[in-house]
């Protein structure tokens, strides 16, 4: 009894559940159930809807490029039975299970913390647009200042920019005037030499 | 063992070569309501190779699904898991057991093989012929055999010779018999059928048909596939057993 997975949606399709449809060049595609089916039949692409798997993986939302998940996998030669290491691969595959999913754990903490940041600067983003609209006195104030040094901090950055900016405008300038046609430059620093020489 | 080929039947079908694999290292047979088949191959070979039982996707057509030599077998992708454990385990482990993603699934009728070369049909995937040259052991040819693709069920071979079915020219036969630099012959098994494969299973050494091939078709048999020269000639230990022989009756 094997339990496949899901051409469309790539979920668990257990025994007596399902269905499964032969295309005439003999491709077998499982579906887990008849929504499956009836997208694959309405020619959807999977990874164009949001909730499968194809499209989350695409999507860099599901753990995939990880040595665990190559246990997994049907195989084309088998191994000969030997009862020692059945007994190990069950234990292992416990072990394993395990390993999977403090794995997928520790990726979605890693995706959540960015979630966390972008959903704190569109919620500040909100506040400072909409300060007119806040009636609190006390987060209305504590608001405005941070948007006052918000605009302190643009000011002198531009300022620093500016700085900047200038000295090497007047370097270009000095460039320019000292520049001179090759030829002539090559006479010049002849004659140079020749001064030094003397 | 008996000398030449001998007629047997499975279930009152003659087509011997659907129900059965033979090679020269093992045997598979199909599982039937009666044990009449593989008991009588079990009697012949069961001394020198392993007999066993086998299904494929839950059904008996172990020689049209499969393709194997004393090296490898392959079987295709409708398998299941099950199935082809009881292969792994009951075949010895020199030979491999292996699945192959094939859209032709039924092997044994797209494939015919001996232990150095197989004959392939034209339209096999590419990576299907890479994986019968990696497990059988074999250099593999992309032949019809007269305007046939088929050339599992229209031909058989052994390492000592091969017969193809009665519509191919002499040209075509010479050209074939120089590539497999074996003997070729026409033939026909089970009264005039041309279904050679399907009639007919060979090893180096043993040869079974089906109930209907007629003694003409099994002189020919025996002469092209050198089944009675195996115990006289060529075996090692028959020529041992033929110097005890002389020895007791002197």
């Amino acid at each position: 009894m094997r339990i496949y997975k899901c051409y469309f949606c790539s979920s668990n399709i257990y025994p007596g559940h399902g269905m499964v449809f032969i295309r005439n060049d003999s491709k077998i595609f499982r579906f887990c159930r008849s929504k499956c089916n009836k997208l694959f039949k309405a020619k959807k692409n999977p990874r164009k809807l949001k909730w499968t798997k194809a499209s989350r993986a695409a999507r860099g939302k599901e753990m995939v490029n990880d040595p665990v998940l190559d246990f997994e996998k049907r195989r084309n030669e088998p191994v000969r039975y030997n009862r020692f290491t059945m007994i190990k691969t069950i234990q292992a595959m416990k072990r394993i299970d395990e390993i999977k999913v403090a794995r997928q754990k520790r990726f979605w903490n890693k995706r959540m913390e960015k979630a966390k940041e972008h959903k704190i600067n569109n919620i500040q983003r909100e506040l400072e647009k909409h300060v007119d609209l806040i009636t609190d006195e006390t987060v209305k104030g504590h608001i405005l200042e941070k948007l006052e040094e918000k605009r302190e901090k643009q000011i002198d950055k531009n300022n620093k920019m500016r700085k900047k900016v200038d000295p090497e405008e007047e370097e270009e300038e000095q460039e320019i005037v000292e520049y001179v046609p090759y030829k002539r430059r090559k006479s010049n620093s002849k004659k140079k030499q020749s001064t030094e020489a003397q | 063992m008996t000398e030449g080929a001998e007629r047997i039947h499975f279930e009152n079908s003659n087509e011997i070569g659907c129900f059965a694999r033979l090679t020269n290292t093992y045997c598979i047979c199909a599982s039937g309501g009666s044990e009449n088949f593989f008991s009588f191959i079990e009697e012949r070979l069961g001394h020198h190779i392993p007999v066993i039982h086998g299904s494929i996707s839950e059904t008996r057509l172990v020689g049209n699904l499969t393709a194997g030599n004393k090296n490898g077998i392959l079987v295709p992708m409708e398998t299941t898991d099950d199935e082809l454990q009881v292969l792994r385990d009951s075949l010895p482990d020199s030979v491999r057991v292996k699945r192959v993603e094939e859209r032709l699934s039924a092997l044994g009728n797209t494939i015919a093989c001996n232990d150095y070369f197989a004959l392939i049909h034209p339209e096999l995937d590419k990576e299907t012929e890479e994986m019968i040259v990696d497990v059988l052991g074999v250099e593999a040819f992309r032949t019809t055999i007269g305007s046939n693709a088929l050339v599992g069920s229209y031909c058989t071979f052994n390492n000592k010779g091969g017969m193809v079915h009665p519509m191919v020219s002499t040209g075509e036969l010479d050209e074939l018999s120089s590539l497999l630099q074996i003997p070729l012959c026409t033939g026909t098994v089970n009264r005039g059928s041309d279904v050679i494969g399907g009639g007919l299973v060979v090893n180096d050494w043993a040869a079974f048909c089906g109930n209907d091939t007629t003694t003409t078709e099994l002189t020919v048999i025996d002469a092209i596939f050198k089944i009675k020269d195996s115990m006289t000639e060529e075996n090692e230990f028959s020529s041992d057993m033929k110097g005890a022989l002389i020895d007791t009756f002197s």
